[in-house]
C-alpha cells in the first residue's frame, strides 16, 4: 500500500517534469506509452514470451498479460516451434535476454531516440 | 540509434525471432532493451510503470518464469520428446546384445508396474506411466514384439481404468487421476493388443520348453531361436518375461469382465483375478534371479528400487511431459518402489475379488451392510469405482432391479406392490434418485463420504414431508373401504416409516465416520456418544415398527386356527436385528454416562477451551442434524439434562455395559451364519466387558482418587472406545 502511495507521488513528480518537457521524450513516459502493446521477451534458456506489456519495475522485471510461450523443439536451429498459453507472467530481469515491441517503422525511430 | 538485427543483440544464439514469430502487418519488432534500461534509471525506488487497470494484488498471482515451482516449461535436458529420442534416450532395440535387451525390457515392465501403482494412488498419468518415452511414441517399438505388445496392452489398460473412474465420477476426490492432457491414449488397433500379446507369449513359452528339453530333443526344436544367447540364463529370463506378460493379460481381462453389465462377468473375473495373483507371486519370486544376473552394480538401496533387478530402467523421463501436466509444474513425486507396487496390486485384486464374490443380494439392507463392510479396510479409488459401477447402472440396482421395487422390498411391502402406479409420482421418483445417490456416496472415501452424508440429511427430511403430502393427495380421496385402499394405506405407511429409518441410518453413519476420521477430541466424546444414542434409539424404533407392521399384515392374512392372545404374546419376540441395534444403544448410553460422570466428579474431559463454549461445540458438530431435525425435539439442553447428574454411584446400579454384554452373548445364536455380524458382536462384547471392569475399578478406588488416570482408546472397536484406567 505504501509503495503505491509513493508511486503516486513520484508519478506526479514525473508529470511535472514532463510538463516542462513537452516532447514527452522522457524514457519513463515513452515506456508508459508501450503499455498494453504486444511485447516479445526472450529468456536465457532460449524460450520467447509474447504478451501484452502490463507492468515494469525499477529493477527491470516485466509482467506480461495473455502470454504465449514459444520454444523450439530442437536444441539446434532451424526447428519447428511449439507454443502454449500461460496467462499472466512475470519475467525477472536476471533471465531476460531480449525485449522487442510490435510497432510501425516510424514509431520505431521515435521510440528508440533517447534524450541526449 | 540504428536498428540492429536481433540475433546479435541476444546473449545466446537463438532462432531468428522475426522469422518464426510474426509481428503483424506493416509492423516490425523494435528492440526496446536500452529504452527500458533508461526508464529504469528514471524510476524512483518502488515506482512501477503500469496502466490504470493495474491491481498489485492480482499481479502477485503472475507465474514467475524460471522459478522451478511455477514455470513448467524450463528447458532442461531435452527440448522435446523427439529430441530426446534423436539423442538415444529410448533406443529400439534396447541393446544389440540380446541378453541385455531382455534385461532392459524386464526392467521397463517392472518400472511401468510401479508407475501404474503410483498413478492409481492419485498422481498424474503424465508423471507416471506416460513418463515412458516408448509409450509416448508407441509406433517406434513395432519391431520389438515383446515391448510393443506390452506397451500396447498397458495403454489399453490405462484407458479402461480411466473410463471406469470417470464413469463412476469418484475421481472428484482425487484431482489428478483422470486428466490425460493430450497424452496419446487412443491407439488404432489396440483391440488387437491381446492377440499380439498372445503370440509373443506363445513364442516365449516355446523358447522355455526348448531350453528345458534334454539335449537329444533339442535337434527337433532347433528351429526355435532362443530368447537370448546365454543358455544358462534362458530359463530364468523366459519365466520372468512370461509371468509379467501373463499378469498384464489377466489384469486386462479382469477389467473387461467386470465392466460387463449386470454383473455377468464377475465369475470369470474371479478366475482372472486368481491368475493375476499367481502371476504376481512368480513376478515377486523372479527378483532373486534378476538381481543376481543383473549387469552393473545395482546393489545400493535395493529397497527403494522400482525394478526387480534393482537397475534403473531406460527410456523414462518425467520432465518431457511437464508442460502437459498443467500450466504450473507438478510437484515432484516418488514412484512407488517395486515391492510396494506389487503389494498395491495384491490389495487391489483382493478388493476386486470381494466385489466379484458378492451375491448381488436384492435387499437394500444387505447392500448397505456389504458396502459398509467393504469400506472398512479403506480400499483404494479403483476398487471403489468398480463397486459403484456394479451397484448402480442405468438407474437400477445392479442394472437389473428397478429402484421402486428395491424401495418396496426395503420397506417390507409385498412383491405385488412394486408395479403400483404411485412410482410415477414425482416425489417417489425423487426418492429413487436419493437412494441411487446414497449408494454412490457410500462408495467414496471416508472424508468425502461424511461430507456428502451430512448434506443429504436435509434432502431425506424434506422428501419425507413431500411424500406424506403426496400420499394424502393421491390416496386421501378414496372413501370406500376397498382392497385398493388397503394396499394404498399400507404402501404409504410402509414407505414413510422406511424413509425415516433410512434417514436415521444415514445420521448414524455420519456420526460414526467422525470417529474414523478422528474429528472428535476426547472432551467431545460425551456429546457424540449421546447423539449416537438418541439417533440409534430412533433407528431401532423405526426398524422395529416397520417389522411389526409387516408382521401384522402377514398375520392378518394367515389367520387360521389358533390366534388366542396368549399364543400371540408368546410367539412375539423382538427381532434379532433390533436387538443388535440395542447392543449398540446400550454401549453408547454407557459411554455417555461414564464420560459424564468423569466430567461431573473428576472434572476431566471437559470442553473448557478459550474459543468455544460447550454449547457452541455442540452446534458445530451437530448443526446439519439439528437443521434437519434429526431427531426432533433434541437440543443441547436435552444433552445437559441427561448428563448433568451422572454419578458413579448410580452408574454401578444401571450398568449399561452389563446389558450390552448379555445381549451380545444372547445374539450369537441368531447370527451364526453371518460372519460380519458375529465379528461385530465379539467386538461389542470386548468393549462392554472392558468398560464394565473399568467402571468397577473406578468405583472401588474412589472416583476422586488423584492417582487415577482414565483414557479412552479404540483398541477393540473402531468407534466405541474402551476406558483404560491407570494408577500413576
Amino acid at each position: 500500500m505504501a509503495m503505491e502511495h509513493d508511486a503516486e507521488k513520484s508519478f506526479i513528480h514525473v508529470e511535472s517534469s514532463e510538463g516542462s518537457n513537452p516532447n514527452g521524450s522522457n524514457p519513463v513516459t515513452k515506456v508508459r506509452m508501450l503499455l498494453f502493446r504486444r511485447m516479445l521477451v526472450g529468456v536465457s534458456d532460449g524460450r520467447f514470451f509474447l504478451g501484452s506489456f502490463h507492468c515494469m519495475d525499477k529493477q527491470g522485471n516485466i509482467i506480461l498479460q495473455d502470454t504465449v510461450e514459444y520454444r523450439s523443439t530442437r536444441r539446434s536451429s532451424p526447428s519447428p516451434m511449439e507454443q502454449r498459453c500461460l496467462g499472466l507472467i512475470l519475467i525477472p530481469f536476471s533471465c531476460r535476454t531480449s525485449c522487442h515491441v510490435d510497432c510501425s517503422i516510424e514509431e520505431q525511430l521515435s521510440l528508440l531516440s533517447l534524450p541526449g | 540509434m540504428a536498428h540492429k538485427p536481433i540475433e546479435s543483440e541476444a546473449r545466446d544464439p537463438h532462432v531468428p525471432v522475426t522469422s518464426s514469430i510474426s509481428s503483424g502487418e506493416n509492423t516490425v519488432w523494435a528492440d526496446v532493451t536500452s529504452l527500458l534500461q533508461a526508464a529504469s534509471q528514471g524510476l524512483q525506488e518502488g515506482e512501477l510503470i503500469h496502466g490504470d487497470n493495474f491491481n498489485l494484488f492480482a499481479a502477485m498471482s503472475a507465474l514467475e518464469i524460471m522459478d522451478p515451482k511455477m514455470d513448467s516449461g524450463i528447458v532442461c535436458k531435452y527440448y522435446s520428446v523427439d529430441e530426446a529420442i534423436e539423442n538415444g534416450a529410448a533406443p529400439v532395440p534396447l541393446s544389440f546384445d540380446k541378453t541385455i535387451d531382455v534385461q532392459c525390457t524386464i526392467d521397463i515392465m517392472d518400472h511401468l508396474l510401479s508407475c501404474e501403482a503410483t498413478w492409481h494412488k492419485g498422481h498424474s498419468l503424465a508423471q507416471t506411466v506416460f513418463s515412458c518415452i516408448y509409450l509416448l511414441r508407441l509406433d517406434r517399438t513395432s519391431s520389438h514384439a515383446i515391448l510393443h505388445s506390452y506397451c500396447r496392452l498397458i495403454r489399453a489398460t490405462c484407458k479402461a481404468v480411466i473410463s471406469v473412474v470417470s464413469d463412476a465420477r469418484t475421481h472428484e476426490e482425487e484431482d489428478l487421476f483422470t486428466m490425460t492432457y493430450g497424452l496419446p491414449l487412443n491407439g488404432d488397433g489396440d483391440g488387437k493388443c491381446l492377440s499380439m500379446l498372445n503370440a509373443v507369449e506363445e513364442t516365449i513359452s516355446r523358447q522355455l520348453r526348448a531350453c528345458k528339453a534334454p539335449s537329444s530333443k533339442k535337434r527337433v526344436l532347433e528351429d526355435i531361436e532362443p530368447l537370448q544367447p546365454n543358455l544358462d540364463l534362458e530359463e530364468g529370463y523366459c519365466k520372468a518375461l512370461l509371468c509379467r506378460l501373463r499378469f498384464r493379460k489377466h489384469f486386462y481381462h479382469v477389467l473387461m469382465c467386470m465392466r460387463r453389465p449386470q454383473g455377468r462377468g464377475l465369475e470369470l473375473a474371479r478366475k482372472h483375478i486368481a491368475s493375476c495373483l499367481s502371476e504376481l507371486e512368480c513376478i515377486y519370486k523372479s527378483a532373486e534371479f534378476l538381481r543376481s544376473s543383473a549387469c552393473g552394480n545395482c546393489e545400493d538401496g535395493i529397497e527403494d528400487k522400482t525394478t526387480a533387478s534393482g537397475c534403473e530402467p531406460i527410456g523414462f523421463d518425467a520432465s518431457l511431459n511437464s508442460r502437459l501436466s498443467a500450466p504450473t509444474p507438478p510437484r515432484a513425486i516418488r514412484i512407488l518402489n517395486w515391492k510396494k507396487a506389487i503389494e498395491y496390486f495384491k490389495k487391489l485384486l483382493h478388493h476386486l475379488d470381494i466385489i466379484c464374490s458378492y451375491s448381488l443380494d436384492p435387499s437394500l439392507e444387505a447392500v448397505l451392510r456389504f458396502v459398509v463392510q467393504f469400506q472398512k479396510p479403506q480400499p483404494d479409488l479403483v476398487a471403489r469405482a468398480h463397486l459403484q459401477l456394479l451397484l448402480v447402472q442405468d438407474g437400477k440396482l445392479y442394472g437389473r432391479d428397478p429402484i421402486f421395487a428395491v424401495i418396496c422390498r426395503a420397506a417390507a411391502l409385498p412383491e405385488v406392490v412394486k408395479n403400483h402406479d404411485i412410482q410415477k409420482n414425482e416425489f417417489v421418483v425423487q426418492l429413487g434418485q436419493l437412494v441411487i445417490n446414497l449408494l454412490k456416496i457410500l462408495c467414496t472415501n471416508a472424508a468425502w463420504q461424511r461430507r456428502k452424508l451430512g448434506k443429504i440429511l436435509q434432502d431425506w427430511r424434506v422428501i419425507y414431508v413431500q411424500l406424506e403430502l403426496a400420499f394424502k393427495t393421491e390416496f386421501g380421496e378414496m372413501s370406500s373401504i376397498t382392497n385398493e385402499e388397503n394396499v394404498c394405506v399400507k404402501l404409504s405407511k410402509h414407505i414413510l416409516i422406511w424413509v425415516e429409518e433410512q434417514t436415521y441410518w444415514i445420521a448414524s453413519r455420519f456420526l460414526m465416520l467422525g470417529f474414523e476420521l478422528e474429528l472428535y477430541s476426547p472432551s467431545e466424546y460425551c456429546m457424540v456418544y449421546w447423539y449416537i444414542y438418541v439417533v440409534l434409539i430412533k433407528l431401532a424404533e423405526k426398524h422395529h415398527l416397520k417389522m411389526v407392521m409387516s408382521n401384522d399384515t402377514g398375520k392378518r392374512k394367515g389367520k387360521k386356527k389358533r390366534d388366542s392372545p396368549k399364543d400371540v404374546a408368546r410367539d412375539y419376540q423382538i427381532p434379532p436385528a433390533v436387538l443388535f441395534l440395542q447392543c449398540h444403544i446400550s454401549l453408547a448410553e454407557g459411554l455417555t454416562m461414564l464420560l459424564a460422570a468423569l466430567r461431573n466428579e473428576n472434572r476431566v474431559f471437559q470442553s473448557l477451551g478459550p474459543f468455544n463454549t460447550e454449547h457452541e461445540i455442540f452446534i458445530q458438530h451437530f448443526e446439519l442434524l439439528q437443521q434437519a431435525c434429526i431427531p426432533d425435539h433434541i437440543s443441547y439442553l436435552s444433552f445437559k439434562d441427561t448428563t448433568a447428574y451422572a454419578q458413579f454411584s448410580t452408574l454401578v446400579m444401571y450398568n449399561y455395559f452389563k446389558d450390552a454384554l448379555r445381549l451380545a452373548k444372547e445374539l450369537r445364536s441368531s447370527f451364526s451364519n453371518d460372519p460380519d455380524r458375529m465379528a461385530e458382536l465379539r467386538k461389542i462384547e470386548q468393549v462392554a466387558e472392558h468398560n464394565g471392569i473399568a467402571l468397577n475399578v473406578i468405583c472401588r478406588v474412589g472416583a476422586l482418587d488423584p492417582s487415577l488416570k482414565v483414557s479412552f482408546e479404540f483398541n477393540h472397536h473402531p468407534y466405541f472406545a474402551t476406558a483404560v484406567v491407570r494408577r500413576s
